[in-house]
């Protein structure tokens, strides 16, 4: 009787396991494309904590640091775990990026996109001495001679400081986009170049400008958001408000790996719909400046296709696109 | 005066008991992490980001800074005893601290790396305290041309140090140089010698470079003479206490208050770092030394100055980021992000909104310095033991350690060849009496010499003149020749005396 009852149940729990009900029944590894600290480290430890706090996952998150390739690494790791449900990767724009710009041959069609969570903002920020006061002037600076206003970022050459700087500049109707001088400061003197004049404006994150915005070192022309921001930069006006009818959205979202089974992908779907609705997560993108959003499965894939496009015509122009 | 006020105000909130005791616990992590090859402040911090969840502002953010100093503090523990920086800003500590060792000194060489560091951390606490908002703006001073003369001097300096072998200490720089061309180019993405290899792209991370010349390439040489059994170094059974002579403390003061300005300096500099702090105030000591002979062979000056510079340093790169928002260092940035996660933000309202987390900050530099020094010294005695273990037990640990390091910082494999391939080069340039200084240096700042290059080319359209525009530029520009031309100018000094 004892063996048979220890069977049925040892049956049912296997049965359990193969549908899935269970899932996620171990850890769950998170992975951070970038070093600690940086948008998507900290992306990846505020939705774990989130997830944990609330509730809604009762498993451990485990976020892992995969640096390297601009993302390239964490997204070639992800080749490697095709079908394990039990691993995801936080990704932005750069995911896009640099496989046009050839630096890997993966591309978001080798992950399963999941949901995308947030959005965030760029800035283009000048020092507080700095004789233009609005966008638009730079972009006339711009159209009389490109070479006239030197561009700062800390993204490399092609990635998303240098290209949200140009869809504004493109919108403002700024011809030679390939002649404007955008340099890239990755050594954390960014600020530095820009309080100290050595650069004209700098096009980076939102978050990275309010510091210095705080500190009354710099001010914030526009911001790429569709509508003006929260906190300390409402007072900043939108790109489409200066009269240049272009935006550029630092979206975050989560991936699977390719051929991920569809119980995780559900399971994971369901999760961060729940998620963005708790009042946890609310107070968090109010601590951190993000805008809301939600966009999971097919829709989130449309979306992805449709964005490559419109960062593949930037990139063709400035000679990165890389495709065939 | 109201600064003074201020500051024991500050001095209060970091002796509340809570406060004390993550200031305490935050020193002890610090140094522990510091001593481990690989994992440095900046990984202490981020683990340590969710205690901001539960901690006050004031705390957390003691806490953390704690862990940065204690970093400064415990990274030339292993730098002393086997030879390997415990985080790369000690790399100048084994100059000198490592054969200290090797003459039976490591209790000395132990005892004035912590004395320095505090030396160095506490005067550099002072002017902060006094000096933060003027001295930020040297920050801004210094645009990519600046950087870049300010490179130039650091390498000549350094490859003019190796009397007699300018050449040899010239091809150590070129190789150091070429480690940092590999990767992707942040100006253009273009990927350059990676061989299509998507972990080479991110570049060669200098820290393996360090462990792989350092520790390895020790490990080999040593393996070597015990086979031959010529030289084997004997066990040491004895110790001393960990301290240091009057007449150390006296030939040692003067360098401690030389490196402090030029570590604090640097420190100012946003993206330069505790290496380089470290490297020129060891170079600017052998330089004034009546005995620059000594150096590298064990000079007590030699571990002193660097370990006071990146103390200095550490707390110089806090001034930018807390008056001005401008991230000194990866270490710094974090540190922010903590700041932000209170909603707080930096810059000079900071001490005036919120004294407690301000003033809290500054004045456990002055407090947390000490802690360090008083739990390294019993510290540095249990360590010290470590040379009691036969070599044929340490150096697979130490080989152990290297590879454990090398893959902590960035879990790559890819790291672990170079790692080898760097130990050969380090064990063959010992041999070939090439100096490895030179290339340590070149591999820690060739990115930002290049970078700083091209960022000024790029700024003025071509025009080379962009390097001689500024006052800063052009005297560092002068310090530079000065350099180069040193070794023939103390030359023909010393055939008219003679």
């Amino acid at each position: 009787m004892k063996v048979r009852l220890t069977a049925v149940l040892l049956l049912g729990l296997l049965m359990l396991s193969v549908f899935g009900a269970t899932y996620p029944d171990k850890p769950v590894t998170l992975i951070a494309p970038g070093s600690p600290g940086g948008g998507w480290d900290t992306t990846a430890r505020v939705v774990a904590q989130v997830l944990k706090e609330t509730g809604l996952v009762t498993q451990t998150i485990v976020v892992t640091n995969m640096p390297g390739g601009g993302g390239g690494i964490g997204l070639a790791h992800m080749q490697t775990k095709v079908g394990d449900p039990y691993t995801i990767i936080v990704f932005s724009p750069p995911l896009l990026l640099i496989n046009l710009t050839g630096q890997t041959k993966y591309s978001f069609k080798d992950l399963t996109p999941l949901a995308m969570v947030l959005h965030d903002y760029g800035a283009f920020a000048v020092s507080k001495k700095s004789k233009y006061t609005s966008i638009k002037e730079i972009m006339e600076a711009l159209k009389t001679n490109p070479k006239s206003v030197k561009v700062g970022g800390i993204s490399a050459y092609g990635s998303m400081d240098h290209i949200q700087f140009l869809i504004a500049a493109k919108a403002a109707g700024v011809t030679s986009l390939k002649d404007i001088t955008y340099v890239s400061f990755q050594e954390g003197d960014h600020l530095a170049a820009l309080l100290g004049g050595h650069i004209d404006v700098l096009s980076t994150g939102l978050a990275e400008t309010v510091n210095a915005v705080q500190a009354g070192a710099a001010r914030v022309l526009a911001v790429t958001a569709p509508q003006r921001v929260a906190g300390l930069l409402s007072m900043v006006p939108t790109l489409r408000e200066e009269g240049i009818d272009a935006e550029f959205v630092n979206w975050r979202g989560f991936f699977g790996p390719l051929n991920m089974p569809s119980h995780a992908v559900e399971y994971w779907i369901s999760t961060f719909k729940n998620m963005v609705e708790t009042p946890t997560w609310e107070n968090k993108l109010a601590n951190y400046g993000w805008g809301r959003a939600f966009v999971a499965g097919t829709d989130f894939k449309a979306f992805l296709e449709k964005t490559n496009d419109l960062y593949k015509e930037i990139l063709s122009e400035l000679g990165l696109y890389k495709g065939e | 005066m109201e600064t003074l006020q201020y500051l024991l105000y500050g001095l209060e909130v970091v002796l509340r008991p809570s406060t004390f005791l993550w200031l305490t616990i935050g020193s002890f992590l610090g140094t522990v992490i510091g001593m481990i090859p690989g994992l440095g402040p900046a990984t202490g911090i981020a683990l340590l980001l969710p205690l901001t969840f539960v901690l006050k502002p004031e705390t957390a953010l003691v806490a953390m800074a704690a862990i940065y100093f204690g970093a400064m503090f415990g990274g030339s523990r292993s730098a002393i005893l086997l030879n390997i920086p415990g985080d790369a800003s000690a790399v100048a500590t084994c100059f000198d601290g490592y054969p200290m060792t090797l003459k039976g000194e490591a209790e000395a060489a132990l005892a004035i790396s912590a004395i320095a560091s505090f030396v160095g951390g506490f005067i550099a606490a002072i002017a902060f305290v006094f000096l933060a908002v003027p001295l930020s703006k040297i920050a801004l001073l210094f645009g990519p041309p600046e950087y870049f003369a300010l490179m130039v001097l650091a390498l000549t300096a350094t490859a003019s140090l190796s009397e007699g072998k300018l050449l040899k200490g010239l091809f150590a720089t070129a190789i150091g140089l070429m480690t940092t061309a590999v990767g992707l180019d942040p100006q253009t993405s273009v990927s350059r010698f990676t061989f299509g290899n998507l972990e080479l792209q991110g570049g060669i991370d200098f820290l393996v470079v360090i462990m792989g010349v350092y520790g390895l390439g020790e490990v080999f040489k040593s393996v070597e003479k015990t086979l031959n059994k010529s030289s084997a170094k004997s066990i040491q059974r004895q110790f001393k206490k960990i301290w240091i002579t009057k007449e150390q403390f006296k030939r040692t003061l003067i360098p401690m208050l030389r490196a402090t300005p030029i570590g604090f300096i640097i420190g100012l500099l946003p993206g330069t770092g505790g290496t380089i702090a470290a490297l020129m105030s060891y170079n600017v000591e052998k330089k004034l030394s009546k005995e620059p002979e000594k150096f590298g062979k064990g000079a007590i000056e030699g571990v002193a100055a660097p370990e006071a510079a990146n103390n200095a340093c550490s707390i110089g790169a806090m001034i930018p980021t807390f008056t001005l928002g401008i991230p000194g260092s990866g270490t710094a940035a974090i540190m922010l992000g903590a700041l932000m996660m209170y909603g707080l933000q930096p810059g000079p309202l900071l001490f005036e909104f919120r004294p407690e987390v301000g003033w809290g900050i500054v004045a456990s530099l002055f407090v947390g310095n000490f802690i360090c020094a008083v739990l390294n010294i019993p510290l540095a005695n249990l360590l010290v033991r470590v040379l009691m273990v036969p070599e044929k037990i340490l150096y697979p640990l130490v080989i152990a350690l290297c590879f454990i390091g090398v893959y902590a910082a960035e879990m790559s494999v890819v790291n672990l060849y170079l790692l080898v391939f760097f130990g050969i080069l380090g064990y063959l340039m010992r041999k070939l009496d090439i100096p490895t200084a030179p290339m340590i240096l070149a591999s820690v700042i060739g990115t930002k010499l290049e970078q700083s290059l091209r960022k000024s080319l790029m700024l003025s359209d071509g025009d080379f003149s962009i390097f001689f525009r500024s006052t800063i530029s052009q005297i560092l520009i002068a310090l530079t020749i000065l350099s180069l031309l040193y070794p023939m100018i103390s030359k023909t000094l010393k055939r008219r005396r003679t």
